[in-house]
């Protein structure tokens, strides 16, 4: 299965480095800096992962979520966000988020996370 | 002694009262002897006073009617109006109008009606302009069981009849008897709910304040219809004083709710201000520190196929271990910012301290610090935020294992002291201690004797324990370790439900939120 994942953050560099990370790592990434992009690339890139931050111009994480969870209820969703408060943990594992990492992110434990994901989308 | 507690008229009363029986009684047994000679030698002798004497003792006791009759003779043509009654309750009426509580105005105005007009029963109803109904504000001779909740409202038979009858007392009998069967019953069953027998309006101007509902008199009050006007009067001035307690009770409630919302306002958004300036400096010192640990570690990872020089490999180990403690500071404000408004639920501590141990004991024991507890049986629920207790647990454990360093023990304990319903968390190390001068600072925010640490773990907990009412405090001997002891008050819903939970349910769930 080939591993498809898209970066959502509006800050360039963190798509960046992330996006080195995961294609050293054999994975096909695409990114997005705006929720409105993200949905556009759901559309046409069709990841199975998709890292998804909160603080957003245009349309926020948690709404990019809910479309998302709406129009393709398989593709698994791993909100990054750099706030970590209770509110949003529960907004956004309501929203039927998979995961809640806080910025810095620790790379070890990400890719543990995407990977299972992955994983668990091969296995069902 | 017996005079002097009296009213000058009451005594005055009495003797005439005694003089008129005295006399009649003469009469009576006057006119027996002239009929009956033969009775009167036979049975009382010769002595002319022995029976008119016994005669009025009869008058006395058996002749109650004969009493009552003269009494109202006694009132009615030689103290016209002017009765001890209505003379006191004229007092009552200016004393009512120094009194600006509702319910102590009430109380009086019904007791000393009560008790001057011998009634069996008298209650007062207030409008409560909010929920534009009349309520039973005082009650006398009603039963303790029966419920003084009576309350009539606007559409009520009765307040619909003082609306078209006006300031006029309603007398029951003959107002029913003016009504068709269905209104008759109606408006008796009003009368019924008051115990009533009148009820007097408490108009100022246009506008119905209250109710003065009377029940039956007893048979020896003296009452005649005359003193219907002097009621209407007396009713004026009760109503005045209604109005103006009502009127000082509504600036009382809005203030009050005034004073709350104020204080729920200011709280909120103060909490909020810093909530949200604890979010926004997250986000903006987050996404940075994202972005240097990041770089660093996406280096240090390539490291197994370019091999990295030793001292760049130091050094990005340091970057990111660094920017993980600059995260921790902003990570515990937005704790500390939100955790006011954190959901509470009943929670056991002893739940918390497995969870606790669970995520920081496998360092603790990597380090060969060995763990101990102790943790009373009985222990309640205790109604908090598990994130909050979390955070207070986990704090004084890593403090106690900070403290320790690589070798001894840390005992926890978890009990409840029932004389003073708290719980009492107790963590207790064999670690380096505290020196004496640091003891007091402990607590404060940014003290820390280690370099490497924020010093925040241990204020954060102290604002939280506080947030609960608790309390905290440190006890140490240098050298030979550390006790930390909390102490959570039981609210007294929540220990009371938990010994119930807890008896009917000895498993407790709690919500994990990882």
């Amino acid at each position: 299965m080939k591993k498809k994942l898209l970066l959502v953050d509006d800050e360039v560099e963190i798509c960046e480095f992330l996006r080195s990370f995961f294609e050293d790592r054999d994975y096909n990434v695409a990114t997005a800096h705006s929720g409105v992009q993200a949905l556009d690339q759901v559309e046409k890139f069709g990841p199975n992962v998709v890292l998804l931050d909160i603080q957003m111009p245009e349309m926020d994480g948690l709404t990019a979520l809910r479309k998302i969870k709406e129009k393709y209820p398989k593709t698994k969703v791993i909100m990054v966000t750099a706030v970590e408060t209770q509110d949003r943990i529960e907004d956004a594992m309501r929203a039927g988020a998979d995961n809640y990492i806080t910025k810095p992110l620790s790379l070890e434990y990400l890719e543990k996370d995407v990977q299972e994901k992955i994983e668990s989308l091969a296995g069902a | 002694m017996f005079f002097y507690l009296r009213n000058p008229k009451t005594v005055l009363r009495k003797i005439l009262t005694g003089l008129i029986l005295f006399f009649l009684g003469a009469v009576t047994a006057y006119l027996t002897s002239l009929i009956l000679p033969w009775f009167v030698d036979a049975f009382w002798g010769s002595h002319p006073f022995t029976p008119i004497f016994i005669m009025t003792i009869i008058f006395l006791v058996a002749f109650k009617p004969i009493e009552r009759a003269v009494k109202w003779f006694l009132e009615k043509y030689f103290f016209h109006k002017k009765s001890y009654a209505q003379w006191t309750l004229t007092q009552l009426a200016e004393e009512l109008k120094t009194n600006l509580d509702l319910q102590e105005l009430s109380n009086l105005i019904v007791n000393t009606l009560g008790e001057i007009l011998h009634l069996k029963t008298v209650a007062i109803l207030a409008s409560d302009p909010l929920r534009g109904s009349f309520e039973v504000t005082s009650a006398f001779g009603w039963p303790l069981a029966s419920p003084r909740k009576v309350c009539l409202n606007e559409e009520s038979p009765l307040v619909k009849m003082i609306h078209r009858t006006g300031p006029h007392v309603l007398v029951r009998e003959p107002l029913l008897k003016t009504l068709t069967w269905q209104g008759a019953n109606d408006l008796a069953r009003d009368f019924d709910q008051l115990r009533a027998g009148w009820v007097i309006p408490l108009f100022v101007g246009d506008r119905l304040v209250g109710l003065l509902a009377l029940g039956a008199y007893s048979p020896d009050t003296i009452f005649d219809k005359g003193d219907f006007q002097f009621f209407r009067e007396f009713a004026g001035s009760v109503a005045v004083c209604l109005l103006n307690a009502q009127v000082v009770r509504g600036l009382k409630t809005e203030n009050f709710e005034l004073q709350d919302s104020q204080a729920e306002w200011f709280q909120k958004t103060k909490m909020s201000a810093i909530e949200r300036l604890a979010a926004g400096i997250a986000h903006e010192v987050h996404n940075p520190l994202a972005i240097i640990s990041g770089k660093a570690q996406v280096l240090l990872m390539q490291k197994n196929r370019t091999p990295l020089e030793p001292h760049i490999e130091d050094a990005l180990n340091v970057i990111v271990k660094q920017t993980r403690r600059a995260a921790d500071i902003t990570k515990k404000l937005l704790v500390y910012s939100q955790a006011s408004k954190a959901p509470r639920e009943r929670v056991s501590l002893e739940k918390v301290l497995d969870d606790t141990v669970a995520v920081a004991g496998y360092q603790a024991m990597h380090d060969k610090i060995e763990i101990t507890r102790a943790v009373d049986p009985d222990l309640p629920l205790f109604l908090g935020n598990v994130q909050e207790l979390r955070e207070v647990f986990l704090n004084l454990f890593l403090n106690a294992a900070e403290a320790i360093g690589s070798e001894g023990k840390i005992h926890i304990e978890l009990r409840r002291s029932p004389e003073d319903e708290v719980i009492e968390v107790r963590f207790s190390d064999s670690g380096k201690g505290i020196a004496p001068d640091d003891l007091e600072k402990v607590f404060n925010p940014f003290f820390t004797t280690r370099h490497d640490a924020v010093g925040l773990g241990l204020f954060v907990t102290q604002q939280i324990v506080h947030r609960y009412g608790g309390a905290i405090r440190a006890e140490s001997r240098p050298g030979e370790g550390s006790l930390f002891v909390v102490q959570l008050p039981l609210s007294k819903a929540s220990s009371r439900e938990a010994d119930e939970e807890s008896r009917q349910n000895d498993s407790v769930l709690i919500r994990n939120e990882g």
